[in-house]
């Protein structure tokens, strides 16, 4: 077992050094931005709160913020709706098309998002629509609706399909099946495909920086432009704010839904 | 029960999205083809100039160096995220393995700006790893990280792991543990057993993971905008600039579609390189 | 021929392998899920060439205990002993042992050659070497010709004989099978026991065989360990178990059984005297230790130790024909009577007409020739 041993060492070092550099950067941002002087230094002389107070009260952080939730709230719940709906034809019927559309749904994965805004950018402009809110929803939905479909999809396979037979056997039409049995059976699926497909949206940021105008810039592009702009830590206190809340949310998932099954990494046994 | 409840409903949004996204790219095809009128936004004729004026060799470098950082990028990803996946999938601590989950996946989420962000700390003439060599006096002047490849590189694989974690896990997940158990019954060490049983029966996650990283740093734009300060192009940062900057949408239209279409030619290339590996494993 | 560690012993339990006839010693071995006991103090020898069989209910043990001899768990406590040399602690692949997987588990990228040459390979066989047992071992289960086909080219059949190939090829000083058949269909499944019978007894390999089915523990096993929450209750030859069980779990897990209520009327010995109704039948008294004269006692009978009689005579009981069954060989009938502990007596009789002769509703009464029977203290 010496050997094996050994090997084990070796393993368990070059994981735990590689998930310290996963890790070293939210480390190192959130030290900076407890730094109480304006420029980085390692370790800071002394500690302060006041950046955070300044990116708290940063008017285009505050309006991303902002504008990023309406963005969010909407695009996350409409690929939601679309999604599922899709990826329940999907999984249950053959129809015309079905695998064109399927890819051109999921093509997004691999599409460069630069491209995507850019199209979303030149549509808008030869339709004569502003660059208002519609259009950054519109792509927003297009780029996170891959998550919500493959999340749902996944959960639909995993979905006994005798318990819809029994209720159909038991009188239910359709339209009950679907809401008494298949739904709540599926919850935990859609509402882990949303909320990745919101987090998601809320953090989309090189289409969003094509479609967006000053009036509609959504956090990430608002901080983008900061961090172009300034160099001061409170780019690191809104970052520590942003590493925090993303990763409570996802140990809140994990808690209850199980990113792992979620995720489809769990063990075959 | 009725033949198909719900398929008309179901499918018809999904479409008009569909729909909405060929349309967004038609209209970059369409406006690559067009003529740039210097200060106005709306373009001219039909015109092939765009395309013709690619093969600068300015240009030609820029699409050059986005294909070996991409490639790079997803290789050193792959060699670091396979023993990620490993450890997940046969983490039989639960707390361990939500652990590992957790810190993995967090940076998925975090969006592209956030990351770049803290790469600069990290990264910068007066950033982490300078502030603490410096210190510790093992270098005197500060090294230059910011605006090389090295700088880029290393922040893209950064933002690429986590994907190339969940794939690979998933592969692995899915291989039944008795194939590497029977190994080890028929005499193979650990070393041997997941050289000849496991690593080649992940093939087909290590080609999506592959596959995946590679699409995702050709997308990159924050990421080599902010470190690559513009020592280091993409073609993501020469679409931007010639739109925003410039304002020549035709050029940057044209420059999307030659970016697409070589994302898809160098997916296919790899598709087709790794087709007899992949017949090797199909269940 | 294969030249097997065991080839002196050709299928005949060799009593002096070791000094105490033990080829693969189990001792004391538990083991512990986190805080649940998934076996506990387990010990039973293998003697060279037998088949032992690991009976019991899923979550019984078996898989672990299997799982332990392998290698691939190390008990918390406990030895293992292969030939004589302690393999505790020594890893999976170089204890020298064949595996035939539930799933088989064969190599879905590589042929039936490679999955089959692989432990030869990893032994560093020479090549031609490899060649030659290769065709010899594809010949033993009659896949010769089969080398390039995939696993999934294959039938469940041919895939399990292709698992039993590669787990032989190495020569294994143990084979190990965990449920193998439980894949198969029922047809294939019966031919394949006798194939695989066959052939152990052709090589004498000495080998542990893991099942949930008592009728393939009782039909393919020289010795059947019976487990049953962590815990071996009984170590015997299939006929010791069917008829001698030691205790109520192995009694009602190996085959059919009545549980009649009797009392205890005298000990003698080693022997019991239970009475029920007219009859009085004789049983081992260990199990009744302790018990006083008259104290109830559950009776354990096989339903063909008992038949159907007009009322009256020497009868155990009476009943009520409550249902039939008809199972060709013979008809099941089961009775509702005061007698039954767990609902109805089930009697087998062998007359085709049976069903006719004791109509549902008809009144009858049960009589009892044999003198081998097994009694416990009721359940509290």
């Amino acid at each position: 077992m010496d050997s094996c041993g050994a090997l084990r060492a070796i393993g368990v070092a070059i994981v735990a050094i590689t998930l310290a550099f996963v890790l070293l950067p939210a480390l190192v941002v959130a030290i900076a931005a407890f730094n109480a002087r304006a420029v980085l230094a390692f370790p800071p002389d002394a500690l302060s709160l006041r950046w955070f107070a300044k990116a708290l009260a940063y008017d285009d952080f505050r309006v991303g913020f902002h504008n990023g939730l309406i963005v969010t709230a909407f695009a996350s719940s409409i690929a939601l709706v679309v999604g599922s709906a899709f990826a329940f034809a999907l999984d249950r019927y053959s129809f015309r098309l079905k695998r064109t559309i399927e890819s051109v749904l999921l093509a997004p994965l691999v599409i460069p998002h630069f491209t995507i805004g850019l199209g979303f950018l030149i549509l808008a402009a030869e339709l004569g629509a502003a660059r208002g809110f519609a259009v950054v929803i519109a792509c927003h939905v297009i780029l996170v609706l891959p998550f919500v479909l493959r999340s749902v999809y996944i959960s639909l396979r995993n979905l006994d399909q005798r318990f819809e037979l029994a209720a159909a056997s038991l009188g239910a039409p359709p339209r009950r099946v679907l809401t008494s049995v298949t739904i709540p059976l599926l919850a935990p699926g859609l509402v882990s495909g949303w909320l990745f497909a919101a987090i998601l949206s809320f953090n989309e940021f090189t289409a969003s920086l094509f479609v967006t105008s000053q009036r509609t810039q959504t956090l990430p592009v608002a901080m983008y432009n900061y961090v172009r702009e300034y160099a001061d830590p409170s780019m690191a206190a809104v970052s520590v704010i942003y590493i925090v809340a993303t990763a409570a949310l996802l140990t809140i998932a994990n808690a209850f839904f199980g990113l792992g099954k979620v995720l489809n990494v769990e063990n075959a046994r | 029960m009725q033949d198909k409840p719900f398929l008309r409903a179901f499918v018809s949004p999904a479409a008009l999205c569909a729909f909405g996204l060929i349309a967004a790219l038609a209209a970059v095809f369409q406006f690559s083809l067009r003529a740039y009128v210097p200060g106005s936004l709306e373009p001219g004729g039909l015109t092939l100039d765009n395309f013709t004026a690619l093969a600068k060799p300015l240009y030609a470098r820029v699409f050059l160096d986005t294909i070996s950082i991409s490639g790079i990028t997803a290789i050193c990803t792959l060699i670091l995220g396979y023993p990620i996946a490993c450890a997940l999938v046969r983490a039989k601590n639960p707390l361990l393995k939500s652990a590992i989950l957790i810190i993995v996946v967090t940076p998925l989420f975090l969006g592209e700006v956030v990351r770049t962000y803290s790469w600069i700390v990290v990264l910068g003439n007066n950033g982490f790893i300078n502030s603490v060599l410096l210190k510790l006096g093992l270098i005197e002047r500060p090294l230059q990280m910011m605006f090389t490849h090295f700088g880029v590189i290393t922040a893209l694989v950064h933002v690429t792991l986590p994907v190339m974690v969940i794939m690979l896990a998933a592969a692995i997940s899915h291989i039944d543990p008795d194939y590497e158990r029977a190994a080890e019954s028929l005499g193979a060490g650990p070393i041997r057993a997941f050289l000849t049983i496991t690593l080649p029966l992940s093939i087909p996650g290590i080609i999506a993971g592959v596959t995946t990283a590679f699409a995702w740093t050709f997308s990159a734009f924050a990421t080599p905008q902010l470190i690559g300060g513009g020592q280091v192009n993409m073609v993501s940062n020469l679409v931007y600039q010639l739109g925003f900057a410039s304002f020549n949408f035709p050029f940057a239209a044209s420059l999307s579609v030659s970016g697409l279409a070589l994302t898809f030619a160098v997916l296919a290339l790899l598709r087709a390189a790794t087709r007899p590996l992949e017949a090797v494993t199909a269940h | 021929m294969l030249k097997m560690p065991a080839e002196s012993a050709r299928g005949v339990p060799a009593a002096n392998a070791n000094a105490d006839g033990a080829f693969v010693r189990i001792d004391g071995v538990s083991k512990h899920f986190g805080d649940v006991p998934a076996l506990q103090d387990a010990s039973v020898n293998i003697r060279r060439g037998e088949i032992l069989t690991l009976l019991g209910p899923s979550g019984g043990g078996k898989t672990t205990l299997l799982n332990v001899v392998a290698g691939f768990l190390a008990p918390d406590i406990g030895s293992i002993h292969i030939d004589g040399r302690p393999v505790t602690d020594v890893p999976p692949y170089r204890r020298e042992i064949g595996v035939l997987f539930q799933n088989y588990a064969l190599f879905p990228h590589m042929n039936v050659a490679s999955n089959v040459a692989y432990g030869l390979k990893m032994r560093g066989t020479p090549k031609a070497e490899i060649q030659r047992r290769l065709a010899e071992v594809l010949a033993l289960v009659r896949l010769t010709g089969y080398q390039t086909r995939r696993p999934r080219q294959l039938s469940g059949g041919q895939q399990q004989r292709v698992a039993l190939a590669r787990a032989l090829a190495i020569s294994p000083k143990v084979l190990l099978l965990d449920e193998p058949f439980s894949a198969l269909d029922k047809n294939l499944r019966g031919s394949m026991q006798l194939e695989l019978k066959d052939i152990q007894r052709k090589l004498g390999v000495t080998t542990i065989f893991v099942t949930h089915d008592q009728s393939e523990a009782l039909s393919l096993s020289d010795r059947i360990a019976v487990l049953s929450e962590g815990r071996i209750r009984q170590v015997g030859t299939p006929d010791a178990i069917y008829r001698r069980p030691a205790d109520r779990f192995v009694a009602g897990f190996v085959g059919d059984v009545n549980v009649l209520r009797a009392e205890l009327v005298r000990v003698e010995g080693e022997t019991a005297f239970v009475g029920l109704g007219v009859a009085t039948l004789a049983v081992p008294a260990e199990p009744l230790r302790g018990l006083s004269q008259g104290a109830p006692v559950d009776l354990f009978l096989r339903p063909e130790q008992l038949h159907l009689t007009a009322r009256g005579g020497t009868s155990l009981c009476e009943g009520v024909i409550a249902a039939h069954s008809y199972q060709g060989g013979h008809v099941d009938i089961h009775i509702a009577s005061e007698s039954a502990v767990y609902g109805r007596i089930l009697v087998r009789q062998t007359q085709s007409d049976a069903a006719a002769h004791w109509p549902v509703g008809a009144e009858g009464a049960i009589g009892c020739e044999t003198q081998e029977a097994v009694a416990f203290p009721p359940e509290p």
